[in-house]
């Protein structure tokens, strides 16, 4: 009788340490996981997206196209076309351009370079931004422009 | 004495469990440092931010220099001038990057054979530039930009009384110019000016320019850069 109840209390035990045991295997891996950077994560949207934002701008930059159509702002459309050919078409793109002294040249509705709704950005998880910089064309001489370009995923 | 031996086991089954807990959390914590270092680092994003400042370091010397080249005084102070300004400028636009652009003026150069005659000009600017971006822990990137347009008047030929020929090669840093038409030429005293592309007169890429004028002009020539440079064939 004493060695069935012993017997019983073992088998209790061996199930409470089973159950401790996956507490503690479940603690250590959802700890693991908050490290975790999958490609869904912020840090790493954020990351592709100024990388695509900053390659798009400095390929553009690089062949001589974003200079001629950023110093004329006629041609202003011209760069949101070549910015939407460039980017996959699920990011939303906005361009900002400032002169140096932080005076924003496009103010308007009309001469805003966007991509999507404005609500996009106002919605958006997450919105990456970034920072490039032209010192200017022939016909101005030395005059720089600070173009923000914020993107985010549709 | 068998119960106390079985209470102890079971307590080495949850040491055990802890343990192997533990080294799971460190070798996650190892892997994950090892494994999302290189791919969360935006290295394209710094290597594009670098590659922003020196293509428009260039640019610079290029404006610099058709600033010069088009300029009636010789005013080599344009270049320092410039880069002294987008020196401040920088720090300015990227105002938590830490960004010190750094160019000794020894190593200006700015030159303009425009104002003596000869039958190769060159209109030539240089400057070295070291980068430190704090924020990215770089220090001490060199590099050197040097921007040049020549012109040289091979040949010039009477085709009749008033119209003669003129083939000229005209070169930047980066091989011949191939982008250049009437607009870009300018041949003093001469009318009726057409400029053609030329691949076989010379074995190389030149120009063939046919005008109405004297037989021994000045020939200007300004690329799309704004740089300008002037020859003329004793």
């Amino acid at each position: 009788m004493r060695i069935r109840n012993l017997r019983n209390t073992k088998g209790q035990m061996r199930v409470i340490e089973t159950i401790l045991a996956s507490f503690i295997i479940v603690a250590a891996l959802s700890f693991v996981s908050i490290f975790a950077v999958s490609p869904e994560s912020p840090g790493y949207e954020m990351t592709d997206l100024e990388k695509m934002g900053y390659s798009a701008l400095h390929d553009l930059d690089q062949q001589g196209l974003l200079s001629p159509l950023v110093y004329n702002p006629q041609n202003w459309s011209d760069i949101r076309t070549l910015l939407k050919i460039t980017m996959p078409n699920d990011v939303y793109f906005n361009l900002t351009i400032y002169e140096v002294d932080g005076l924003r040249l496009n103010a308007d509705s009309d001469s805003e370079i966007l991509y999507g709704d404005s609500d996009t950005f106002s919605d958006a998880r997450n919105v990456a931004s970034l920072t490039y910089c032209l010192v200017g064309i022939p016909e101005t001489g030395y005059d720089p422009r600070i173009l923000v370009l914020e993107l985010t995923r549709g | 004495m068998m119960k106390s031996s079985r209470k102890k086991r079971g307590q080495f089954v949850i040491i055990a469990v802890m343990l192997t807990a533990i080294m799971m959390v460190s070798i996650g914590a190892l892997m994950h440092g090892a494994i999302t270092y290189y791919k969360h680092e935006p290295w394209e994003e710094y290597s594009t931010l670098i590659g922003d400042i020196e293509i428009n370091s260039r640019r610079l010397v290029e404006l610099s220099l058709a600033d010069y080249s088009n300029s009636l005084v010789e005013d080599n102070s344009t270049l320092s001038v410039y880069l002294g300004n987008w020196q401040t400028d920088l720090i300015r636009i990227y105002p938590s990057s830490g960004i010190v652009l750094e160019s000794n003026p020894l190593s200006y150069e700015l030159k303009n054979s425009s104002r003596v005659n000869s039958t190769t000009s060159e209109s030539m600017a240089r400057a070295a530039f070291t980068l430190n971006v704090t924020s990215i822990g770089l220090e001490g990137y060199y590099f050197e930009v040097a921007t040049s347009l020549t012109l040289t008047i091979d040949s010039i030929t009477p085709i009749n009384e008033t119209t003669n020929e003129i083939i000229a090669v005209v070169r930047s840093e980066t091989g011949p110019v191939p982008n250049l038409n009437e607009e870009n030429f300018k041949i003093d005293g001469a009318t009726k000016t057409t400029v053609y592309p030329d691949y076989a007169t010379i074995n190389a890429f030149a120009y063939r320019i046919i005008y109405d004028g004297p037989i021994s002009p000045t020939v200007e020539v300004q690329d799309q850069r704004g740089i300008r440079v002037v020859g003329f064939k004793s």
